[in-house]
């Protein structure tokens, strides 16, 4: 059974926390294991958002993920942003802060997407560096997560997963499989899903994502706004077979539904480990 | 030979960024001097089903679509009166002109009533502009920090003869307004899917705050925006009082006074009372 190499624990079977849900969450205190937190929708307020953060991290355990650290550009580390997301772990006592392999702009302009990285021996390198400082200044190892990708550099020289399983190993960070990441990438360039999942070492995964998408019939978007489908979640038995099984959460952003049905498909993925799922009629006393 | 990685990623920000077509973005003067048009199909490989310009065109698609998103969001009152196509080309040049430099989204509108303000050719664009101001600063009061409440036990403890030179502290998520438009009765009709109210210029006063983390708003006669304007802006009790007593052409009674003080304190718009250093 493999285990994580920081030991960090597996939190069971999460989702994460969405605005639609808050007063649900409040009123109900619902028996989910955990949740993931969107860093950047709590670093700058002081209003309901963070409420309701404090009176979540107070019940439940918390691990942040973010969309903005850019940790793959070439502009300067935005300390300021650095800070305030430590800050946020801080507080919410995060089991661990994890965001993507990825740039999400240069010269001081925000374009809000995980843009792909050329995966070349020049950005691995420089990446590794990155990572590793990143990792000292948030004061633990960061976690990072393989993106959905719509195009691949000619300039390439390795394939996303040995890139980003190589800067695991060199930056000693974590990864984030973000196992529809996987499907998704690997349709839209015509790869071999079951090949990333067996590549990735299994000792650096720390957590999995699992999401539905949008099949365009030329490509598929990452577009989170539904069901899991089953080449996924048989990649997500493929790869738990490897891992022993970590922390697990279900994305839903577009055309959430109501708390109950996001929480349930995220138990699905308690079959697809081997364990009984629980009577949610009785969890949730109705 | 191959672009180093800061040239990529200054080439494919610059593609994306750009307004025109997918062709046109790679053609682009910035582009051509990063990448050459004639390596693009090098650089970005093609897939099975997508070409070069398809698959860089995903990225431009979806970068416009996720800001006007988030501008959506922010300014419901401004897709209201535009609509979504007109919305649309408002958010294109905005963000042409203004293009995101913070790590969230919630900062995005930030320069927008100054864009509307100083951007030609825009219709009812002091109403806009003055729209634009009003959800803006409801965006920045729902992410102000929280304050305490003055309680009436706070209040209670104040000795009489203190009152004269006490300093009321007003709560953060709070602002005293001067309005030229009903863009606050406008707004809370969009938001309730009512029919709205007419736009044409109507000077008023309001204060706008957060209350439980809900934004309300309050209309305000001129005079009790003149004391609620002095009291935020930490005049003493006494002088804010006696100026609003004696200025101003409409005369106020003392009775009405206390009566909009008391109702202020009940709505939460005061944290403390900071009194005068004895020494
Ligand atoms: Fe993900």
């Amino acid at each position: 059974m493999g285990r994580n190499r920081w030991n960090l624990p597996d939190l069971g079977f999460g989702i994460g926390l969405r605005t639609v849900h808050y007063s649900y969450i409040l009123a109900n205190h619902p028996p989910i294991d955990w949740f993931e937190v969107l860093s950047e929708n709590y670093m700058d307020t002081g209003g309901r958002p963070l409420y309701v953060l404090d009176q979540v991290a107070e019940r439940y355990p918390v691990v942040l993920h973010g969309v903005s650290m850019s940790v793959g550009s070439t502009d300067p580390l935005n300390l300021d942003y650095l800070k305030k997301l430590k800050a946020l772990a801080d507080r919410t006592r995060a089991h661990w802060v994890s965001d993507h392999l990825c740039w999400t702009g240069v010269s001081g302009i925000n374009v809000h997407d995980l843009l792909p990285m050329p995966y070349t021996d020049e950005s691995l390198r420089y990446t590794i560096e990155r990572v590793k400082a990143v990792s000292e200044i948030l004061e633990r190892p960061l976690v990072l997560e393989n993106p959905s990708t719509y195009l691949e550099f000619g300039t390439s020289t390795w394939s996303e997963v040995d890139f980003l399983s190589t800067l695991a190993q060199e930056a000693d960070c974590g990864i984030l499989l973000d196992v529809n990441n996987v499907y998704v990438s690997c349709f839209n360039h015509g790869l071999d899903p079951d090949a990333f999942i067996d590549r990735v070492p299994a000792d650096r995964v720390v957590q999995y994502h699992l999401a539905g998408h949008t099949h365009k019939g030329t490509h598929i978007l990452d577009t989170h706004s539904d069901y899991v489908i089953d080449e996924v979640w048989s990649l997500y038995r493929r790869s738990c077979r490897r891992t022993g099984g970590v922390a697990t959460l279900l994305e839903w952003d577009e055309n959430i539904p109501s708390f109950e049905v996001v929480h349930a498909e995220a138990l699905k993925a308690r079959r697809h480990r081997g364990l009984p799922e629980p009577d949610l009629k009785r969890a949730y006393g109705t | 030979m191959a672009p180093d990685l800061g040239n990529t990623q200054q080439w494919m920000q610059a593609v994306i960024l750009h307004p025109g077509s997918d062709r046109e973005a790679v053609a682009s003067p910035k582009a051509r001097k990063l990448v050459p048009a004639s390596q693009f199909p090098r650089l970005i490989r093609p897939s099975r089903t997508l070409d070069s310009f398809d698959r860089i065109g995903i990225y431009r698609g979806m970068y416009l679509a996720r800001l006007q998103e988030a501008l959506e969001a922010d300014f419901p009152g401004l897709l209201h009166f535009l609509g979504r196509k007109r919305f649309s080309e408002l958010v294109r040049g905005y963000v042409d002109r203004y293009p995101s430099r913070s790590y969230t989204l919630n900062r995005l509108g930030d320069r927008l009533p100054d864009y509307i303000r100083s951007s030609p050719g825009i219709v009812r664009q002091d109403f806009l502009h003055e729209l634009a101001r009003f959800e803006l600063l409801m965006s920045r009061l729902f992410d102000a920090e929280e304050s305490p409440v003055l309680t009436p036990e706070a209040i209670a403890a104040v000795p009489p003869e203190s009152w004269e030179t006490a300093r009321l502290k007003p709560i953060a998520a709070l602002s005293v307004e001067v309005l030229r438009y009903p863009v606050g009765a406008y707004l809370e009709a969009v938001r309730q899917g009512k029919t709205c109210p007419g736009t044409r210029r109507k000077n008023h006063w309001a204060v706008v705050y957060r209350r439980q983390y809900a934004l309300r708003w309050l209309d305000l006669s001129r005079p009790a925006y003149r004391l609620l304007h002095a009291l935020v802006s930490g005049v003493p009790l006494g002088d804010a009082l006696s100026s609003v007593l004696k200025g101003g052409r409409q005369p106020v009674g003392e009775v009405q006074l206390f009566s909009w003080f008391r109702g202020w304190v009940t709505e939460g718009l005061f944290q403390a009372v900071e009194l005068e250093d004895p020494a």
